[in-house]
């Protein structure tokens, strides 16, 4: 098929989630898609408003992506759960990019709500792809086949973050070994997505983990019924979908099955900031995490030695403790 | 039973109305201070919004005074306001606290009636008939005395730059507030707001002066305290501003009963209608409208606008960013105070006589 143009994606945000479906779709229509590279240590960041850091990196991403390409995808998502929303900040997203390239390049904004019928998966991507000039089954066949693909690469997850380097563990091509590697520690990472996988927000924090000998547990693997199940009993609902994974998540983990979690958070997000401050109160009443915890707040001052140096303090205590639980068990 | 509520603008006035009216006993929280926002600061982190803070030291404070019954008003999705309560419950319980919560719900809906039914099943058996009975005047007395603050203060904001005397209007407007807030019945209300409306009039004015319009928009609760927003109000006044807002409690209340015929509503609409320009989505909270105000206030010829938002306040950062374009593009002046506990008293006032300064030359200018 002839290549009928190109589109850019920015790299941050939910790319970092959803970016082999976004590509396939794409592709299956003939279209190219063109990701813009990281910003690397030395790369400037582009500041339009005064957010957390993923939101910055977005704009920045964007403005590098400027003149390269025919069409920007950054889609309004408003809500990716049938009960939970986003972040309000991603339903300005778009807009905030549009002003930013000064409205130069045509952005696919297309809203994804899945609270309403309207605006589902299937429908937003259709009705993008009629904007680029396929018809309905065109559009329609595409996303099908890139939902396929996207639950398929989605099961090999866990096995991908711990196996592959953080800057290869989108390239679909590279296949991994269902085997595990031996590892005596197992740590679960948890944040927004954004937060794990994008190395210019953690400096490849990933990476030096694993190299520590940890396993790299995240929520992905975590099913919505483990989830519910540790959120269900709150006074009032976590309406956002990511806050109530993070909250989920942490709560399940830290109550046993690894040996340490680490919260990766940046500053000023506004959903990390309560719920930061509501897990670990509630801890408290509840007698304190029985696995050791540590946050991590990231933004573009954070270097990697500091990080690492945390790391590997945290390594310790974890080794130490799990020596402790040993003698124990031993002695009795 | 004690009951007792945030501390926020006039609110104070009128919750103490309702709970004294139906003979239910109440704490007013002691005025928010330095020790409130120390008291906040320190049982939260630092980028939660202010709001938060200010409202969780009146709880404190409120609670080691003996009372042992929180009332709050609920909201919704998607910013965090949503979400005080979960949050500060469980903050409240790991200080060692007591209390018993009643969240009054922002929407009528059958999830909040039930969760209201629970809540307050505990404090009915507390409640006398005659608490009960006398509760529909308690509102009625409430909703009386929130219009006759609302009155009184924007009477203050129009008096204000015309003052001879710098700081009388303000002098007046407590007093005159503090004569509605000890009304006890429905007609002592009515003379006692016209004692005050007349107070304020007579205070000495230089009607020679032609002030600045000046709007001022953003987060509701940072615009409508002057104690989390530092008297931004009161200030832009002094320096000889006729200041405008839209966020009134007033305003909230009968949005969140969708009575949108109202005139404030249909306002509102309007400065949504404007922000489409910029904002495709409803964004949540006041972002919109934020832009949408500075938009229509241009257009009807305002000389500046103040935007104000707490400290990583997640709906307004977006409007910040696009406000900043904004501004160019309708050539109004915007200036964005972001607030945070830091002490900026005077920051905040350099900033603000530099703004009004600049208004003036350009208004010279033109």
């Amino acid at each position: 098929m002839e290549e009928k143009g190109r589109i850019g994606i920015p790299r941050a945000l939910m790319f970092y989630r959803y970016f082999p479906l976004w590509k396939v779709f794409f592709e299956e229509l003939g279209w190219r898609v063109i990701v813009s590279d990281g910003v690397g240590k030395r790369g400037n960041l582009i500041y339009f408003e005064d957010s957390c850091l993923p939101m910055k990196l977005l704009v920045t991403h964007a403005m590098h992506l400027k003149g390269k390409v025919d069409y920007l995808f950054v889609p309004r998502l408003v809500s990716l759960h049938r009960h939970y929303i986003m972040c309000p900040k991603f339903r300005g997203a778009p807009d905030i990019v549009r002003l930013a390239t000064d409205g130069t390049i045509p952005i696919l904004d297309e809203t994804i709500d899945l609270r309403t019928r309207e605006y589902s998966m299937l429908r937003s991507f259709v009705k993008m792809s009629s904007r680029l000039g396929a018809n309905h089954p065109e559009g329609k066949r595409a996303f099908q086949m890139a939902e396929q693909l996207f639950l398929n690469f989605q099961k090999g997850w866990e096995e991908r973050i711990n196996q592959l380097p953080l800057n290869q563990i989108y390239q679909m091509d590279i296949p991994v070994s269902a085997q595990e590697k031996k590892s005596h520690l197992k740590v679960a990472f948890i944040g927004h997505p954004y937060n794990l996988y994008d190395i210019d927000v953690n400096k490849d924090l990933l990476s030096f983990a694993k190299s520590l000998g940890m396993r790299i547990i995240t929520p992905e693997g975590l099913s919505e019924k483990e989830i519910r199940a540790q959120v269900s009993d709150l006074s009032k609902e976590i309406y956002w979908a990511s806050g109530r994974e993070i909250a989920g998540s942490l709560f399940h983990f830290l109550s046993g099955g690894v040996d340490g979690a680490v919260f990766l958070t940046s500053f000023k997000c506004g959903i990390d900031a309560l719920l930061q401050e509501f897990i670990k109160r509630r801890l408290t009443i509840r007698g304190g995490a029985s696995v050791p915890f540590l946050i991590l707040t990231l933004d573009e001052h954070s270097g990697r030695e500091g990080l690492m140096t945390r790391l590997e303090a945290f390594k310790d205590v974890m080794e130490e403790r799990k020596r402790n639980v040993k003698t124990q068990s031993s002695n009795e | 039973m004690k009951v007792t509520f945030p501390h926020l603008g006039t609110m104070h006035i009128f919750c103490k109305a309702i709970a004294e009216t139906s003979g239910i006993p109440y704490i007013v929280p002691p005025e928010t201070s330095r020790r409130t926002l120390t008291l906040g600061v320190q049982h939260s982190n630092e980028c939660i919004c202010l709001p938060f803070k200010i409202i969780l030291g009146n709880f404190i404070e409120a609670l080691q005074m003996g009372a042992d019954t929180i009332v709050m008003v609920g909201s919704g999705p998607p910013c965090r306001l949503g979400l005080y309560d979960l949050v500060q419950k469980v903050i409240l319980e790991d200080m060692g606290l007591h209390y018993r919560w009643l969240t009054i719900p922002p929407r009528l809906t059958w999830q909040a009636i039930w969760k209201n039914y629970e809540e307050t099943k505990e404090l009915k058996k507390e409640l006398t008939w005659k608490n009960i009975l006398l509760f529909p005047h308690g509102l009625r007395m409430g909703w009386r005395k929130m219009m006759a603050c609302e009155a009184l203060e924007k009477l203050a904001m129009k008096v204000r730059p015309r003052e001879v005397q710098k700081g009388e209007t303000e002098r007046r407007l407590k007093r005159a507030l503090s004569w509605v807030d000890g009304a006890r019945t429905l007609r002592t209300l009515e003379d006692e707001l016209q004692k005050g409306m007349s107070l304020l009039r007579e205070t000495e004015q230089d009607l020679s002066r032609i002030p600045l319009k000046v709007a001022i928009v953003g987060e509701l609760y940072t615009v409508m305290d002057p104690h989390i927003n530092r008297g931004v109000e009161q200030r832009l006044g002094e320096l000889g501003a006729e200041v405008t807002r839209t966020s009134w409690f007033s305003t909230h209340i009968l949005r969140s009963l969708r009575k949108n015929k109202a005139d404030q509503s249909s306002e509102r609409i309007r400065f949504f209608e404007a922000s489409k320009a910029y904002l495709g989505y409803d964004v949540g909270a006041e972002c919109n409208l934020s832009i949408g105000e500075a938009i229509v206030r241009s257009q009807e010829g305002f000389d500046g606008v103040v935007h104000l938002m707490p400290f990583a306040c997640m709906p307004e950062t977006t409007a910040s960013g696009i406000l900043t374009r904004t501004g160019r593009d309708w050539d109004i002046p915007i200036l964005t105070l972001i607030l945070d506990e830091q002490e900026i008293e005077g920051r905040i006032q350099t900033l603000l006589e530099a703004f009004v300064e600049m208004l003036q030359w350009k208004k010279r200018a033109a």
